[in-house]
């Protein structure tokens, strides 16, 4: 193939270059058009007053202290369950079955196939199961609960995908210096793994966050302050979708809210990160000391 | 890679399956058992009156709840936001002891109560720029069945109008194709919208589009600025003066139902939303209050 020169530069990099700083731009331009808006709008009413008032006349004055109460229940409802049933259905797919026969294969088909439901239908399901047949009726249990069989499949799927990406090496080592299966799992295996599990807990809770219609119909509506896990409490996702939506006049506090709701995401995630490299000490820390 | 093999081979066992099982049961009757025992809790601290329905009147009725909690702090009425149709739903099965209806009630669904406690009218909206200033019955329906398609064929300029309608499932779309004939499905709109808010942001942003909201809410966002002006139908005037007198036709009644009998706290709060006191929080939502 024949290649042009103009001024020592060859002209096919040259534009292929200006098309791949092109759609790089692009793509970071789409994310940040939002995030501007937001940022934008939300400053004019984002406040300490704002975060720690309760909502008045409909949501158009006042803050969203209960909102934001309510919404950290909720997620810590949802990763307090999903989590521990995550991580066992995690074990079982790389230690407990053979990853090729039909258990582990069955297992993991069924995972992606609810990973890939509309969070719409996790919403009905909860109503009726956990809202109906279990009478918790709307609560920020009942949303709680539902978020977890929402967030389920995709925790375990990738908590399983960090466990096995740990390596062969990692537990044959293990296994060779004749640790039972156990401790090469939670003092090998996890370690090693935590950094991705850290991952799949923050992306969990980023579609938890984000959640609207699957709260809509199990935690509620209410905008006051819950008083315990059995009370309804609206998330901040529901409160931005009502103001925006059924309140007239309620759209700049939708963007306050928007912008609590980045804010609240990027600080829970932080909270994630450092717990665990805390937790990675702790537990690597440990092993030695028993080895 | 022999321990490899041998690890694989320590499959799982009845333990493995078991205990996880009667883990996961124990706790769901956990939760269904502590749910029982704290309903009993709160039933002695407060009445708890939960009222489900229509999203567009579920802010209105928050506001009035809480209203109403702050001088009886003896009840906690509980609204959940989900649609007319999931009002009468959960008032015809028990679970919610008051609905909320956008619209009037159908002949099949006579076996409810109903008190009627705001209206709400739609009014056709144009773009500010758009120099329209009015249109009839027919002209709509015709731009509405994609048999006019261009502003000049109804004294407008020479530009296609966007037509902007609403989603199935809204109770404003069933008021505007009841009020004008139109079954739904010979719509022919270029926007399908959600909510007022959406509908007053797409007409603001596309100067030849013509759509219907609710009044109250047009006259709001007008009065802030939006770029968007109420035109009069045939000779009727959209405003919420003529709503509240009645003498504007497309309007929609905002109730709440119920089966009777109702205990007295729940008569009391319904006096409540139907009082004078009720009208200035009717006003701040955008509605018209029912005049007496």
């Amino acid at each position: 193939m024949r290649r042009f020169h103009v001024f020592g530069f060859d002209v096919r990099d040259f534009v292929w270059t200006f098309v791949m700083y092109g759609l790089t731009l692009t793509a970071v331009a789409m994310l940040l058009w939002p995030l501007l808006t937001v940022f934008g709008n939300g400053l004019q009413v984002l406040s300490w007053d704002f975060l720690l008032a309760s909502p008045e006349d409909a949501g158009r004055s006042g803050g969203i202290a209960p909102i934001l109460v309510s919404t950290l229940g909720i997620v810590l409802v949802s990763l307090t369950a999903a989590l521990p049933l995550a991580f066992g259905v995690a074990v079982m797919l790389t230690e407990g079955f053979n990853p090729a026969g039909w258990p582990a294969t069955i297992l993991r088909c069924s995972l992606d196939i609810l990973a890939g439901i509309p969070s719409v239908v996790f919403g009905l399901f909860g109503l009726s199961l956990f809202c109906r047949q279990l009478e918790l009726g709307y609560s920020i249990l009942a949303g709680g609960l539902t978020l977890a069989c929402m967030i389920l499949p995709t925790l375990a799927r990738s908590l399983a995908f960090s466990l096995e990406s740990a390596g062969v090496a990692h537990r044959a080592g293990g296994a060779a210096l004749g640790l039972s299966k156990q401790s090469v799992l939670w003092h090998v295996m996890v370690p090693v793994a935590l950094p991705g599990i850290c991952a799949g807990v923050v992306l969990a809770l980023t579609r938890a966050l984000a959640e609207t219609a699957v709260l809509l119909f199990t935690s509620g509506y209410s905008d006051r302050m819950p008083e315990s896990v059995l009370d309804s409490g609206r998330s901040v996702s529901v409160h931005i979708y009502d103001l925006s939506t059924n309140v007239p006049g309620g759209t700049l506090n939708a963007y306050g809210s928007a912008l609590a709701l980045l804010l609240l995401l990027a600080l829970l995630s932080f909270t994630v990160h450092a717990l665990t490299r805390w937790m990675q000490r702790r537990m690597t820390g440990n092993t030695t000391r028993s080895l | 890679m022999e321990i490899g093999e041998e690890m694989n081979k320590k499959t799982w066992t009845a333990r493995h399956v078991g205990v996880p099982a009667l883990w996961m049961l124990g706790a769901l009757l956990c939760l269904s058992g502590c749910n029982r025992e704290t309903d009993q809790k709160t039933e002695a601290k407060a009445v708890r009156v939960s009222v489900v329905g229509a999203s567009t009147i579920a802010p209105l009725i928050s506001e009035l709840a809480k209203a109403y909690e702050r001088e009886h702090p003896g009840i906690r009425i509980e609204v959940q936001a989900g649609g007319s149709a999931r009002g009468i739903m959960d008032v015809r099965s028990g679970t919610a002891v008051l609905g909320m209806v956008s619209r009037e009630l159908k002949p099949e669904e006579q076996d409810l109560q109903h008190a009627l406690i705001a209206k709400d009218g739609i009014g056709m909206i144009v773009n500010k720029s758009n120099p329209i200033t009015g249109l009839t019955k027919e002209q709509v329906v015709g731009i509405y069945t994609g048999r006019i398609t261009n502003w000049k064929d109804v004294g407008g300029d020479d530009s296609p109008i966007t037509v902007v309608s609403k989603a199935e499932g809204r109770s404003t779309l069933e008021i505007f194709s009841g009020f004008f004939g139109i079954p739904y499905k010979d719509i022919r709109a270029h926007v399908i919208i959600g909510d007022n808010q959406q509908g007053i942001q797409t007409v603001a942003g596309s100067p030849a589009a013509v759509g219907y909201v609710s009044i109250g809410s047009a006259e709001y966002e007008a009065d802030q600025g939006a770029a968007i002006r109420l035109i009069p139908l045939g000779d009727q005037i959209p405003s919420t003066a003529a709503v509240a007198s009645g003498e504007y036709a497309i309007s929609r009644d905002l109730n709440l139902v119920y089966k009777a009998p109702l205990t007295e706290p729940v008569q009391d709060f319904l006096a409540f939303a139907r009082s004078n006191e009720a009208a200035a929080f009717v006003t701040r939502m955008y509605f018209i209050p029912v005049t007496k």
